[in-house]
Parts: structure tokens; sequence; C-alpha cells
């Protein structure tokens, strides 16, 4: 017998894409850290717009959980 | 819409969204309101001793306040805005950092316990600052039609690309900036203090309430995990607050940057 | 979606804290960015100013430690250079104070000769002037003896004594000259 909200679970779901392109961006940061160390700053922007511009889904998906 | 099974599960229930709903302390005061103010008040007292006696050595207090600081004027601000502009933005980030550092770690602090930005109110409030923030900034370097034109118009790109392209960057660098910014927050903050809910009452209830002994014998694994989230929420607290500190500067990058 | 569950919704922001939060945000950023921020800047500017500062001293120092070594080592080789010229100069100068010497000696050796000669010129003659003055008693002497051992003989005896007296005669004039 489980009580809850189907939202949750759609929430879930939501988060397994940005989850996989959250560790693809910052992979990728990490491999370019490694071979030009130097190129630190600017890569970090990069990773940082990126990866905020992938976890935004799952936090879209976080808010219609609730919003719905 | 909530689809619910017929009964509430006996015995147990488990923290939901309405063990975030506080009474309040007196008259319509209630706990975050005073944490806010908490925060504040904690975060100036201690600048104001590292800087009492300013030193070219620096003394403890001192040291940690320049660590501070330098922290995030040498590795956020100037990594991600550069150029000269960066110490014009160096004491927002900064204030900005601390004050969602302490917010955060009253999550884990004994007898505050309770994430600020849990409650999602304030991590809007701060977004919409740092829109306003960078929203001026990148107006004022570019003029209102440049600043739209740089967030919404990638250049080199093919018409066709264009189509699919520039809706997303309108909505990503326009719209959704601010709305990702508050709720990564609050979404982290809600959850940990969710889950370290979980633990605890779980423990308490498992211990004090089930009638089974296996229940109450398996109860400290629940009061283990508890403590082992509790550093767990540390780290992602701390890190959150970097994170909202990191995109805001990234986006004040972004938009005072002279391409793309 | 009843009331009841909008009230629970924890996406709608509190008004009181939202209010309150960026009160205190901002009296916070206020405070720290007029009195806190500005000092550290300066701290930090200053530090590196002195990091900086220290190692153009430092720099400085070396450079001015070079010259000094330069300078020096200038001097030294000039001392090196005036010390062999000086010692040149003697070794000539002893040299041309030897030959001078020598000179001087070899002029003096000439001088002492030449005077030495002279004396024996001066002796030889003086012996040869007293000779010649003696050489007329002792050759009277001798003509004694001679005679007196032939005076018996009264012609041989004049006969001796005209050939002598007209040898002296002969032998006269130089005898004179000599002898004054």
């Amino acid at each position: 017998m489980i009580t809850g909200n189907l939202n949750a679970i759609g929430y879930g779901l939501s988060a397994i894409g940005p989850g996989i392109g959250v560790g693809i961006v910052f992979a990728a940061f990490i491999n370019g850290v490694a071979r030009q160390p130097e190129a630190r700053g600017q890569l970090q922007g990069i990773a940082f717009i990126g990866f905020a511009l992938s976890e935004a889904l799952a936090i879209l998906g976080l808010v219609l959980a609730f919003a719905l | 819409m909530t689809t619910t099974a017929t009964a509430p599960a006996p015995g147990f229930e488990a923290p939901g969204v309405e063990d975030f709903q506080l009474p309040p302390v007196f008259g319509p005061v209630t706990k975050p309101v005073l944490e806010l103010v908490l925060a504040a008040v904690i975060i100036a007292a201690f600048f104001l001793v590292a800087v009492r006696k300013p030193a070219l050595v620096p003394g403890k207090t001192q040291f940690l306040g320049e660590a501070f600081h330098g922290l995030v004027r040498n590795t956020i601000a100037r990594d991600m805005i550069g150029g000269r502009d960066f110490v014009k933005y160096v004491p927002f980030l900064t204030a900005l950092f601390a004050f969602i550092l302490v917010n955060n770690l009253f999550g884990i602090i004994p007898f505050i316990q309770f994430p600020t930005f849990s409650h999602p109110s304030v991590p809007y409030a701060l977004a919409a600052l740092v829109y306003v923030v960078f929203t001026y900034a990148g107006i004022r370097k570019h003029g209102f039609g440049g600043y739209v034109r740089l967030s919404t118009w990638p250049p080199d790109v093919p018409w066709w690309v264009r189509i699919i392209l520039t809706p997303i960057e309108f909505l990503s660098n326009l719209v959704l900036r601010p709305v990702t910014l508050s709720l990564r927050l609050f979404g982290n903050m809600f959850a940990g203090h969710l889950l370290l809910l979980l633990f605890v009452l779980g423990g308490e209830y498992m211990l004090l309430e089930a009638g089974d002994w296996q229940l109450k014998v398996l109860s400290p694994f629940a009061f283990l995990m508890a403590i082992v989230f509790t550093f767990f929420e540390a780290f992602v607290q701390v890190i959150q607050a970097y994170i909202f500190v990191m995109l805001t500067a990234s986006y004040i990058g972004t938009v005072l940057a002279d391409d793309h | 979606m009843t009331i009841a569950a909008e009230e629970l919704n924890p996406l709608v922001p509190h008004l009181a804290e939202i209010i309150v939060g960026l009160v205190a945000f901002g009296l916070l950023f206020w405070v720290l960015a007029k009195t806190v921020f500005p000092q550290f800047e300066k701290l930090y500017a200053e530090r590196t100013d002195q990091i900086e500062g220290g190692l153009k001293r430092a720099e400085s120092a070396q450079a001015e430690a070079d010259a000094l070594k330069k300078r020096y080592e200038d001097q030294l080789a000039g001392a090196r250079a005036e010390a062999a010229r000086i010692r040149d100069d003697a070794r000539a100068e002893g040299q041309q104070i030897k030959a001078e010497l020598r000179t001087e000696a070899e002029e003096e050796a000439a001088r002492i000769r030449a005077r030495a000669e002279e004396q024996v010129v001066a002796q030889r003659e003086s012996a040869e002037r007293s000779l010649r003055g003696e050489i007329g008693g002792l050759s009277a002497e001798l003509a004694e003896r001679i005679l007196g051992s032939e005076l018996a003989d009264p012609r041989r005896r004049s006969a001796t004594v005209d050939s002598f007296l007209s040898e002296l005669d002969a032998m006269a004039p130089a005898q004179t000259t000599g002898a004054s």
C-alpha cells in the first residue's frame, strides 16, 4: 500500500536526462583541463554554463512536479 | 494532482511538504525570517572583526576573511568575468556567497537545523536581484538592442539552425536563468532537508513507536545514515552556494563579453 | 487542486521572507561593500605592491651589487696593471741605474788607471832623474876605483879620462835639460 504522487515519478524520470547531461558536461571539462591545464579558466566558465543549461531541465521537472 | 492509494500507511507517516510549514515564532515572524537576520548579523560581525585591525601580516580572523574574499575574487570573479571589470562585482559576489553559505549551513547546525532556502522565497528574491544586476550590466555595456542581440542572436550560424537556436537562446538566457538559479538552490536545500528528516523521523519512529523489536534494533542504522547524510548535506550546501555565485559571475561575464 | 494543497505547495514564496531576506542581504552588502571589502582590496593591493616592490628592490640591489663588483674588478685590474707598470718602470729604472753606475765605475776605473799610469810615468821620470843625478857620483866613484888601480900608469889614466870627458860632453846638453 503506497501513498504518493505520480508527479514525483515524473520528476524522477525527468531527472535522468539532465543527470547524464551534467555528467557529460563535467567529463568533457575534466578531459579538457587534463589536456590543457592552462585553459582551465575559460573551460570553467563554459562548463558551468553548460551545466546550468542541462540542469535547467531537471529543475523544470521539479517545478512541474509541484505545480501541476 | 494527487493519486493516492486509499488509506495512509498505518503507523509511520513519511515527512513531506507540510513539515516545511513551520509555525510562527511570534506574530508573523517565522524561523526562516529569524535565520535570515541572524545570518546577516553573523556575516557582518565576522567581517567587521576581520578588518578591525587590518595588517599586512594578517591575524587568524583577518586571514579567514581575506581567504574567503580572495576565493571569490580570484577563483570565481576573475576567471568568470575577467578583464578589469571584475573587481567592481567582487563585493556583490562575496556578500552573496557568504549570505547563501551561512543560510545553507543553518540546515545542519544543531538547534537551528533548518536551511533557510528550503523555502523558495529568498532564492527567488536573490535570483531576481542577480537578474537585475547582470541585465543592467549588459545593457549598460552593449545598449538594450545590443544586449538582446547578444543574448539571442548567436553569430556565424546558418539560418535553419537559427530558427531553433534563437528561441532556445532567448529562453535560456533571458527567461530561464533566474528561474533555474533560484530553483536549483531551493530544490537542493529542500530535498536535502527532506532526506535528513526522513532518516531522523524514520529512525525515531522505528525506535519509539514501532511495535516490532526488529525495527527497534535496526533504528540505529537510520540514525547512522542521518549522520552520514548530514555530512553529505554539508558538502552539498557549500557546493550549492558556490554554484550559485559561480553562475552569477558567469552570467555577468557572458553579458560583458565582447562577442557571444 | 484544493486550497489546502495550494497552501502546502513548497514553490509558493512567503512575502515576509522575501522582504526580510532582501533587506538583510541589502544591509549586509551595504555594510560589507562600504567598510570591509575596500579594506581587503587595499590590503591585497598593498601586499601585491610590497611583494612586487620587494622583488624590484632585490633586483635593484642585485644590479647595484653587480655594478659594485664590476667596479671593484675594474679597480683590481687597474691596480694590477698599475703594479705591473710600476714593476716594469722599476726594472727599467734599475737597469738604467745599473748602466749609469757601470759607466760611472768604468769611468772611475779608467780615471784611476790613467792616474796610476801618470804616477808610474812620473815615478819613472823622477827615478830616472834621481838616477841620472846619482849617476855622475857613482860613475866618478867607479872611475876612482878603476882609476885607483890604473893611476900607476899615468898614460892610460889620462887616456881614459879624456875619453870619458868627451863622452860626457857629448851627453851634456841632454843631461842638463833632463835635470832642470
